[in-house]
């Protein structure tokens, strides 16, 4: 896999020179076989033409006397050129006079008539070449000389010309193909190297290594130089990185520290407050409660007015301490993450609710099968506190609306419990997740304030956020959200 | 080829249609241009056409010392019996040799011959070659003729039959005597070349 686009690469580049040498040759080849072809075709007619003249003028006499045997012998000296395999002299009415056969007797053929105005005339066959010239002496036509001459030395020639060239052009290309290929690899290899390299950095993230520069100055060496800085650049900042990192991570870590024990104690403090507050209560309680029913005819009514008001206040608290053993439990109980439906949790919530005050006009919304990856035993806290606040505060009207959903907001599920009842003043929405915060008098609503801390509470142990918008008497909505896996930090 | 050749001949026939003032002409150029060949297609010349053609052709393959002024002719003469009759006249009729108009004289007796530049001696003269002889050499004529041996008995040009066909002796120191040049072309295609003078040699 990594090798082959090494061997691609040279490949294409041998290919590319072998290529261009092949077909420059070739097309050498072709126009110089096409001149040579154009020139032997000139030279032999030119040849042709000379021994034409000179049979012409050597026979005028033969003619002219009548002696054929004359003309004949002029003729015979055509046996020095042995591609003429047929020559003659005809008189000046076409009539052969004379004849010069080299392979045995023949007769003339394809003789072609000549214009007045021309005195030579050459046509070229397939095998043959026939040139006829006429013999002018003194102004007047005496004759014909006819020669005809084969044409086998054009393809003795042709073939002898495509024999070289095919050498030549194996022995150019074996050399194309060897120069190519050396010079392809000194082009390929640098940058087989380059690409190898960048692989492996980009595969193990490893940038300490180096490409070996080609020495040679071209552009490649520039490229590889190029190459090589931009690996040592990134090693430093990779190396500037991993130590801020690590820097980081252990400020991290000492913070955690910090908080982690800072936090313990704070929670084995409120724990052990909460635990030896209940025990003076629980005396106050009890010893109230004893004086209530053992001494109840003794006592007027403002006395038993006063001790119902303490037992009330007593109660009060010990529920008080009950929700802060729970807040601070929720800081150190285990967390189990897993799929549960919302939607079902709020109706339940919802009936209890209506259990405990079956008069109340309470129109509740939640459409079905809403999920969240979380943990059931507090979420099941949370739902209770968010919608217990929508059913409380929305206790002073006759009838009433809470509604329980979804929608997905920029990405991330964002779940809301939406009531139309006394709402607040957005301005203060920050108070409203502190613990002990109230924006509204206990003789209005009851409540400790612990609520909305708990729900806060619950949220960022699911590393999610929560927010409220609220009008006042127009309604709240609580938004809340969980990051949607377990794994995700 | 054959086509070709058929056209030529119609062709020739044509024109031999055309008027009879072509006809001797024309007969005067095939025999000229060599048409003598045996061939089936042209028309069989007769022997003394034949004579006629050459003797016209001998002129154009020899070289006079004597200087014939510009316009004047070049006379073909005729001595004693005639044998070409009106076959000669109409060979050379129109016909120049350099330049010069050919004319066709015929001759009573040799001395009226010194403006003679081709010389035909009729056999009839047989008897009265030496005295002729001597008289075209001073005059530097070439001579021609069809009596027997005549190359040989101190003539120039002498016809002979050899194989039904009409050839030519030449007797090249007879031509050296009456100052003429003949061509190494003319010597080529004669049937025989003498070089020993015997002049009188020979009655």
């Amino acid at each position: 896999m990594i090798k082959s686009p090494a061997r691609s690469l040279s490949t294409k580049l041998t290919l590319m020179s072998v290529l261009v040498s092949g077909v420059a040759l070739l097309l050498a080849c072709t126009g110089f076989f096409i001149y040579d072809q154009v020139t032997f075709r000139q030279s032999l007619v030119h040849t042709l033409s000379a021994q034409a003249q000179i049979i012409g003028s050597n026979s005028v006499s033969a003619v002219l006397f009548n002696d054929a045997q004359s003309a004949t012998n002029t003729l015979a000296a055509l046996k020095n050129s042995p591609n003429i395999d047929l020559a003659g002299i005809l008189t000046a009415d076409r009539v052969p006079f004379a004849k010069y056969s080299r392979d045995g007797e023949q007769a003339f053929v394809n003789l072609r008539t000549l214009s007045d105005t021309q005195i030579e005339g050459y046509w070229f066959g397939r095998i043959h070449v026939i040139l006829l010239r006429k013999i002018i002496w003194q102004g007047k036509l005496v004759g014909y000389v006819y020669i005809r001459a084969d044409l086998i030395e054009i393809d003795q020639r042709l073939r002898r010309y495509g024999l070289i060239s095919l050498a030549v052009l194996l022995v150019s290309l074996t050399f194309a193909l060897l120069f190519s290929s050396a010079f392809s690899r000194t082009i390929a290899r640098p940058i087989v190297g380059l690409a190898q390299t960048a692989r492996r950095v980009t595969l193990n993230r490893d940038y300490s290594v180096t490409v070996a520069p080609t020495r040679q100055g071209d552009e490649l060496d520039g490229l590889i130089d190029s190459f090589n800085e931009m690996l040592k650049e990134i090693q430093l900042r990779e190396n500037e990185l991993q130590k801020a990192h690590r820097e980081l991570e252990q400020r991290v870590a000492e913070r955690t520290r910090d908080l982690v024990a800072a936090n313990r104690e704070l929670e084995a403090f409120s724990y052990s407050v909460s635990h030896d507050l209940r025990g003076p209560l629980d005396v106050v309680n009890g010893f109230t409660y004893m004086l209530l029913k053992n001494y109840a005819g003794q006592l007027d009514a403002n006395a038993k007015e006063s001790l119902q008001s303490i037992r009330a206040a007593a109660k009060r608290m010990s529920e008080l301490i009950d929700d802060l053993l729970n807040l601070s439990r929720l800081s150190t109980s285990t967390m189990h993450r897993e799929e549960i439906d919302l939607s079902a949790m709020a109706q339940a919530i919802m009936e209890e609710l209506r259990r405990d005050a079956p008069g109340r006009q309470v129109e509740f919304v939640a459409p079905p099968n809403i999920q969240a990856n979380a943990d059931t035993r507090l979420m099941r806290i949370l739902m209770d506190n968010l919608l217990r606040n929508a059913w409380k505060y929305t206790s002073h009207h006759d009838h009433a609306r809470i509604e329980f959903g979804s929608e997905v907001k920029n990405g991330r599920t964002v779940y809301f419990v939406k009531d139309d009842g006394s709402g607040f003043d957005q301005r203060a929405a920050d108070r409203l997740f502190q613990p002990f915060q109230r924006l509204h008098s206990a003789a209005e609503f009851s409540g400790n304030g612990i609520g909305l801390a708990t729900v806060r509470r619950i949220i960022q142990r699911h590393g999610g956020e929560v927010w409220a918008e609220g009008v006042v008497e127009q309604g709240a909505t609580f938004y809340f959200t969980v990051t949607p896996l377990p794994s995700t930090r | 080829m054959d086509a070709l050749a058929h056209r030529e001949i119609n062709c020739s026939g044509l024109r031999r249609l055309i008027g009879a003032a072509f006809v001797a002409r024309l007969v005067g150029v095939s025999l000229l241009l060599g048409a003598l060949s045996a061939s089936a297609q042209a028309v069989h010349p007769t022997e003394s056409q034949v004579k006629a053609a050459y003797l016209y052709n001998f002129g154009k393959f020899v070289t006079w010392q004597m200087d014939r002024g510009a316009g004047s002719t070049l006379d073909i003469c005729v001595l004693g019996k005639d044998p070409f009759g009106p076959v000669l006249d109409s060979t050379v009729s129109g016909e120049s040799i350099d330049g010069h108009p050919i004319a066709v004289k015929r001759l009573v007796a040799i001395q009226d011959g010194s403006h003679c530049s081709i010389l035909f001696i009729g056999s009839s003269e047989e008897g009265r070659l030496t005295s002729i002889l001597p008289f075209t050499q001073s005059y530097g004529i070439l001579t021609v003729s069809d009596m027997p041996h005549f190359a040989e008995r101190g003539g120039v040009i002498g016809f002979v039959s050899i194989e039904d066909k009409i050839r030519f002796e030449v007797n090249r120191s007879a031509a050296e005597q009456s100052h003429l040049t003949l061509s190494s072309e003319l010597l080529k295609v004669a049937s025989s070349v003498i070089e020993q003078s015997s002049n009188g040699r020979r009655p």
